[in-house]
């Protein structure tokens, strides 16, 4: 078990120079740079501003550098935030969007398992059909449309929430509800689907055979398995969902991470867009990896090596 | 029936909620709505005055940062020498009680208020004034906007780093209340100039103490009517007035928070929600002109801004300046600000903007299909046979791609002239540009200073603003007349004749001016349009007994808005 999750880390090493490298020379492909704008800067500032972050270096000399230094977490200043170390604007960014993010993933958990149970237990009826056309209309309503139209009604008709910020917990409601219910719906639909095949299985006839409570059949021996596609799913999108939506945080104009990396490679922001980019790749890996570590928990049969 | 699980985790979603709501701000509901104005107009309890700053500031050190955004935070906290009246924007005293200029135009002399500290208690002199400034202008700043300071005397050429010593710049304070300072060449606008946050006082102690980190709400000091209270990234800025400001009687404002929202329908839904007090020009979707329009709350004034198409001039086929005349002729600028821009801007054909007592504009570009294709002919492409395939870029915006498909379709249609279009995203354009690799391209100019050699200037040859290979040694000659000239209408009459030649030779087609449309609370009182939309917070307050004076104001036949 130990042995596995060191070959893990260790294997994180190599994926992510890659992409560091990949990221690395892809920026500097895209034309123009970070001090270019539409008002000329002197002469003698940009050159200087070239010098300051090491730009007017051989390029392989900047990229050693900056692996250098990204191996100790320190991916260098902002070219366009004066005086913000990246891994400032990332660390500050990170701890909003990871609420927000949390927050939905929550509800989506919370909502979406018990949703999908019920549609399982009711198969084929009128209350399965009900809630998987709606899950099919919350996996088809893009945020950008529920958003707005979630702030138009309960916002600026109702007045029960905030249009946008994030200031007290009022403000978390919309954006967690516009960011959740894809998810709420995807869960469902999954947990529907795991539930279906798991209760066809052998041992659950051997469970009810043995006399147990429905309860305990679906939610003890039921569940654990049912369950199972929605780990796999919930990895990679707990990794996309507290990255931070762009969408979402743009709407609801809450100060999260997603904005930055559009934002960065706009503004040819090299270092932002590096730690950034370098941030989600390790936070996705390593949630990878505890989605395996949790198979290994939920379902006997699973086994490292 | 639900198994017992679920319904204690829906009784704890639904408890959720309720709290939520209950927790939810007290909001004013829709009694608080007002036929005339947009959204809710309950002012905020006390003197707070909340506002969209707009997107995140880069940095709100004055001497080194630039756009709006930034230029609004540095304004807040940090007063010059004279400070904008804010209807005209014409300099009053700020920093400086008052001033006095040499015969010649050469020597200003600053009487700098003594007895005046910095927000932490140090006390303020001259010498922070010289010191900010040749922090701007020392080679390693890195200050965006350094070449405003180039007026004075040597200050080019020490920021070049072509000269060294820093005595010979022309920035000298005697004694703690007097700053002299000589100029290159009589500017009349110098002291309007100084108004400028790149020529704003830093704290020198805590410069040289913070280094960039400084402008940090822990850390930062200043000399304006309000102090950094608190900043969170990509959300706001909390301000309180300064107690040590000199003119801190005045103020009235006890708190202002500045939302960094860059989107523009959250930040309109913000304002009708009563959230913010002011949206700042341009901060919400354009296409809400013609239906904001009609609200009170909605102020329009011209910007000192144009938004023109710039011609490749340094190869074929746009070299030839009746070609470039022709395509100028053949766009209907009152169309495009018409049916496109619904008339949120003016159609403009000239490159100076409005709004310069005393500048008397030369004719402007117009629209005449015949002479276009009269010129187009003279071009040596009779009916548009033989003209290559042109390229017009734009930086990718819905707006800009409308007018571009509305330009490319005059042409076609006018003079049988093919365009296409390209769009490239904000970096690759401005390389683009700024390199001369395109044919023609939409670009736009917003004045620094209210004089038109902020717009003229940046045409003469090798300016870095130039980006059309256009080089003229007429016009050369009469800009750099201009500056050596004194007297103020020869100057601008100069200037003017300067501009004419620029329209004639047509390396840049006008198409609209730029103008402001912000949505202001009637309850906030100090804020009115201006040219350069810079809006001086110190003179704003919060009327809580609007309503009454309207309804006064109202029975007294007068117009509603000249409460403000």
């Amino acid at each position: 078990m130990t042995a596995y999750v060191v070959r893990r880390v260790l294997l994180m090493v190599p994926t992510l120079l890659a992409i560091a490298t990949l990221t690395f020379f892809m920026m500097r492909l895209a034309p123009g740079g970070p001090f270019m704008a539409e008002r000329e800067i002197p002469g003698p500032a940009l050159e200087q501003l070239r010098r300051t972050y090491g730009l007017d270096r051989p390029l392989h000399e900047q990229y050693l550098r900056f692996l250098a230094n990204a191996a100790r977490g320190d991916f260098g200043p902002s070219y366009r935030y004066q005086g913000r170390p990246v891994s400032e604007i990332i660390a500050e960014g990170f701890v909003v969007s990871a609420e927000l993010g949390g927050w939905a993933l929550l509800v989506a958990v919370l909502l979406g398992v018990p949703i999908g149970v019920i549609a399982a237990l009711r198969q084929n009826t009128a209350v399965d059909f009900g809630v998987m056309a709606a899950a099919l209309a919350g996996v088809s309503v893009p945020n950008f449309v529920l958003g707005p139209a979630l702030v138009l009604t309960l916002s600026l008709g109702l007045f029960w929430f905030p249009p946008a910020l994030w200031e007290g917990p009022a403000s978390r409601v919309l954006p967690v509800l516009t960011l959740a219910t894809a998810y709420v719906a995807y869960v469902a639909r999954l947990t529907r689907a795991g539930m279906l095949e798991v209760l066809r299985q052998d041992f659950i006839r051997t469970a009810r055979a043995k006399g147990l409570p429905e309860r305990t059949v679906v939610f003890k021996h039921g569940l654990r398995l049912g369950v199972l596609p929605v780990v796999s799913y919930l990895g990679p999108a707990a990794a996309r969902i507290i990255m931070g939506s762009i969408v979402v945080e743009s709407i609801f104009a809450i100060p999260g991470l997603g904005r930055y990396l559009v934002q960065g490679a706009f503004n040819r922001d090299y270092t932002l867009v590096l730690g950034v980019v370098l941030f989600y790749a390790a936070f996705l890996m390593v949630l990878n990896l505890l989605v395996d570590l949790a198979y290994t928990r939920l379902d006997p049969r699973v086994e490292l090596s | 029936m639900l198994p017992r699980s679920m319904r204690v985790i829906l009784a704890a979603l639904a408890a959720l909620s309720l709290a939520a709501l209950a927790c939810a701000p007290d909001r004013r509901g829709a009694g608080a709505r007002h036929a005339h104005y947009f959204g809710d107009v309950s002012p905020p309890r006390g003197q707070v005055f909340r506002y969209n700053n707009g997107a995140e500031p880069e940095s709100w050190d004055p001497g080194l940062c630039s756009g709006q955004p930034d230029g609004r935070v540095a304004r807040a906290l940090f007063e010059g020498l004279a400070v904008p009246n804010p209807r005209t924007l014409q300099p009053e005293p700020g920093m400086a009680e008052r001033w006095t200029v040499s015969d010649d135009g050469l020597v200003y002399t600053f009487r700098v208020r003594s007895g005046t500290t910095w927000s932490d208690g140090t006390p303020f002199t001259a010498e922070d004034f010289r010191w900010s400034w040749l922090r701007v202008l020392r080679p390693g700043s890195g200050a965006r906007y350094a070449s405003l300071l180039y007026p004075i005397r040597n200050a080019e050429a020490f920021h070049r780093g072509a000269l060294a010593d820093e005595a010979a710049v022309g920035v000298a304070a005697p004694d703690d209340t007097t700053l002299v300072v000589t100029l290159e060449s009589p500017t009349p606008y110098f002291v309007f100039l100084t108004m400028f946050y790149t020529y704003c006082p830093v704290p020198r102690h805590v410069v040289e103490r913070y280094g960039n980190r400084w402008t940090r709400p822990e850390h930062v000091v200043s000399n304006g009517a309000f102090i950094l209270a608190a900043w969170r990234q990509g959300d706001r800025f909390e301000f309180v007035r300064n107690p040590r400001y000199w003119d801190a009687a005045h103020v009235r404002l006890e708190r202002i928070v500045a939302y960094s929202v860059d989107d523009l329908n959250t930040s309109a839904n913000l304002y009708k929600a009563g959230v913010i007090d002011w949206t700042t020009s341009g901060a919400f979707p354009s296409q809400f002109v013609p239906y904001l329009r009609a609200f009170r709350d909605y102020q329009h004034g011209l910007y000192q801004g144009t938004y023109f198409y710039s011609f490749n001039v340094s190869e074929p086929p746009l070299d030839n300046v009746w070609l470039r005349r022709a395509l100028s002729l053949a766009v209907d600028r009152e169309a495009i600000a018409r049916d496109l821009l619904k008339g949120s801007r003016a159609p403009w054909g000239n490159l100076c903007p409005t709004g310069y007592p005393g500048y008397v504009h030369p004719p402007g570009h117009r629209f005449d299909p015949d002479s276009a294709r009269a010129c187009l002919a003279r071009a040596g492409y009779p009916g548009g046979r033989g003209v290559p395939k042109l390229s017009l870029l734009f930086n990718t915006s819905e707006d800009h791609r409308r007018i571009a498909e509305a330009i490319q379709a005059m042409w076609r249609r006018e003079l049988n002239v093919e365009v296409e279009l390209s769009n490239q995203e904000w970096g690759s354009y401005l390389q683009a540009t700024t390199a001369l690799e395109y044919q023609i391209a939409r670009r736009a100019w917003i004045g620094d200073y209210l004089d038109p050699n902020t717009f003229l200037s940046c045409f003469v040859t090798g300016d870095g603003n130039n980006r059309t290979g256009w080089s003229d040694a007429v016009y050369d000659r009469l800009v750099r007349e201009a500056a050596r000239t004194l007297d103020p209408a020869r100057r601008l009459a100069i200037l003017a004749e300067a501009e004419a030649r620029l329209l004639d030779q047509a390396p840049i087609i006008p198409i609209y001016h730029y103008s402001t449309n912000d949505l202001v609370k009637p309850y906030v009182r100090g804020i009115w349009p201006t040219a350069l939309d810079t809006h001086p917070l110190k003179h704003v307050w919060i009327d809580h007994d609007w309503r009454m004076r309207a309804a006064g104001a109202a029975a007294n036949g007068a117009a509603l808005g000249e409460a403000r």
